[in-house]
């Protein structure tokens, strides 16, 4: 063991030999006609996609890396639910990459329209090719249609899910600011896998810490895809507290999947047949890999989720192209933030030791969500991951969770710890 | 059950760790919150304002003790080995 290994060590060794010469040199091995800088193209500086940008950023002078998003200002996901609930100003959660940071660094705001794998570009608007010699994808997820006739996850002007940076948090806003007193609000909960798994939950949560304070007598329903959900005797512990004539769940086979909904009345209609009428409905809508990797042929229409090795993050049958996030069945590791965060480190480091030909790093991953039941009350799970004995996937050595008997200050300590991750994570990405 | 995975938890990474780069990769996800560079978060605690031994008496209270914080978690899985090469990592630079 050395014990002369550090943190600035282990980063810059990364990097050493890494110069533009032994890195064209290898290039010159592999594609005859190499006469520039290794291209590293990221789609999506999302939080996955910043953080692998982080770390490469570091060897940013042996490689080209440009960053494609189809958004300027990213809003983030974590903490989007408390701008709903009337806490924080959509403003906290919206942020600018500082060009500063990344200076090396070209950035393309345009939306990604197709990837050729074989000949290596991607297309952008206005028939533009950018090419590539590696490419990593963090571009979010997309949603699955036709699950519930009548709702279009697309029509986000009349139906908001807010489950990305794209959709309209202040139009969800107003429909929840315009509604009267004594009114009721169904919810609808996908089925799994979804990016955030409490999210909907912690949503419920905060509409309606923000009726019990604005809307008298109103009324939540959370018609759920499922039969149980993550954290869910905290949240019920929560709910008790705080919602209890407020928030009412209503699990799968108690007639909780949606699959019917007539807007013009505004009725849902659940598997069991029953019809239910509700001055507003809120769907959360079921999900898949983003719709990218489906139009470039990359992935085959009857899976929803890419399929990754867990150590270098590459596609499966493709050479690389590395994809990252909420777009990949990451396994036992749920589709968050902090996971993302967590794997784009792997990524990044073992793309580097691809690149000059060295022993990957065998991955380590930890997650971390936070939820919110007020303004100064959260609870979390937590997990560390490694891979299994084969190397073929990624096993959780456990996950748990903050106790249902927590107390207040505990309570209270956990919300000012999701606001210091959060405040620490956009401060390293984009600030 | 819990009693059995986490007797397996404390096996198997204890065996794995003996790779520096595992450590190397646990210390790069401490910084997700902890932030290693002047950054002051006023939330989440810099590792930065910690001594080594203050470090590693920290982590131990947090994996021995019986709170229920995040650390307190995280830091379960963890063997008295790794809290010594983390410690290394961090306060060696
Ligand atoms: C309500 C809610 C609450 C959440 N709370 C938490 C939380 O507390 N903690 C947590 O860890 N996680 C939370 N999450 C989950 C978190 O937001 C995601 O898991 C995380 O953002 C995933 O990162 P990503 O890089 O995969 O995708 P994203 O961060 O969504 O980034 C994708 C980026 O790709 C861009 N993009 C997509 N397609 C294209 C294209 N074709 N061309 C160009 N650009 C493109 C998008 O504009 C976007 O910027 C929450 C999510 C929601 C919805």
């Amino acid at each position: 063991m050395n014990s002369k290994i550090n943190r600035r060590k282990f980063l810059s060794n990364l990097a050493s030999g890494l110069t533009f010469f032994t890195l064209s040199n290898l290039f010159l091995l592999k594609r005859l006609n190499a006469k520039s800088k290794p291209k590293v193209l990221i789609i999506g500086s999302g939080i996955g996609g910043l953080t692998c940008l982080s770390y490469l950023n570091k060897i940013s002078d042996a490689i080209d890396i440009i960053v494609i998003d189809k958004n300027k200002s990213i809003r983030t996901g974590p903490l989007s639910n408390l701008v709903l609930g009337g806490i924080l100003s959509e403003e906290k959660i919206t942020f600018t990459i500082d060009p500063k940071k990344y200076r090396n660094v070209k950035f393309v705001y345009d939306e990604v329209k197709y990837i050729d794998s074989d000949k290596k570009f991607v297309k952008v608007s206005g028939d533009v090719s950018v090419n590539f010699d590696f490419i990593i994808l963090s571009p979010g997820i997309g949603y699955k249609e036709n699950i519930i006739e009548g709702y279009n996850p697309n029509n986000t002007e009349l139906l908001p899910h807010c489950w990305d940076g794209d959709s309209n948090l202040k139009k969800f806003k107003k429909q929840l600011n315009d509604l009267d007193r004594n009114s009721k609000i169904i919810i609808s909960s996908p089925d799994y896998p979804y990016r955030c798994p409490p999210a909907p939950y912690e949503r419920a949560s905060l509409i309606a810490n923000y009726l019990k304070k604005k809307k008298n007598n109103s009324k939540i329903l959370i018609f759920d895809s499922k039969n149980s959900f993550t954290k869910q005797e905290n949240f019920f512990k929560e709910w008790n507290l705080y919602y209890n004539n407020i928030i009412e769940w209503i699990p799968r086979k108690k007639g909780g999947r949606i699959i019917k909904y007539d807007h013009q009345n505004k009725i849902i209609k659940n598997e069991q047949g029953n019809k239910v009428k509700a001055d507003l409905i809120h769907f959360i809508p079921d999900q898949k890999a983003s719709n990218i990797f489906f139009d470039s042929g990359v992935l085959d229409k009857k899976n929803d989720w890419c399929e990754i090795n867990p150590t270098t993050f590459e596609l499966k049958g493709f050479d690389d192209i590395f994809v990252l996030g909420d777009s990949i069945n990451a396994w036992d590791m749920p589709k968050s933030a902090f996971s993302a965060n967590s794997q784009a480190k792997v990524l990044a480091i073992n793309l580097i030791n691809k690149i000059l030909g060295r022993k990957f790093v065998d991955p380590v991953f930890l997650n971390t969500c936070y939820s919110f039941s007020k303004e100064n009350r959260a609870f979390s799970i937590t997990a560390w991951y490694r891979l299994n004995t084969s190397k073929d996937r990624i096993v959780s050595l456990g996950s748990s969770q903050s106790s249902i008997n927590s107390s207040h200050i505990d309570r209270n300590q956990e919300a000012s710890h999701a606001f210091g991750w959060f405040n620490t994570m956009v401060n390293d990405l984009f600030l | 059950m819990k009693k059995i995975s986490l007797f397996l938890i404390l096996l198997f990474l204890e065996f794995s760790t003996v790779a520096d780069d595992v450590s190397n990769l646990i210390v790069e996800n401490c910084t997700s919150c902890h932030n290693l560079n002047n950054y002051q978060n006023k939330n989440i605690p810099s590792l930065q304002n910690l001594t080594k031994e203050e470090f590693i008496k920290v982590m131990e209270k947090y994996k021995d003790g019986d709170g229920n914080g995040v650390m307190a978690r995280i830091s379960k899985v963890l063997t008295n080995q790794d809290i010594l090469k983390i410690s290394e990592i961090i306060y060696n630079e």
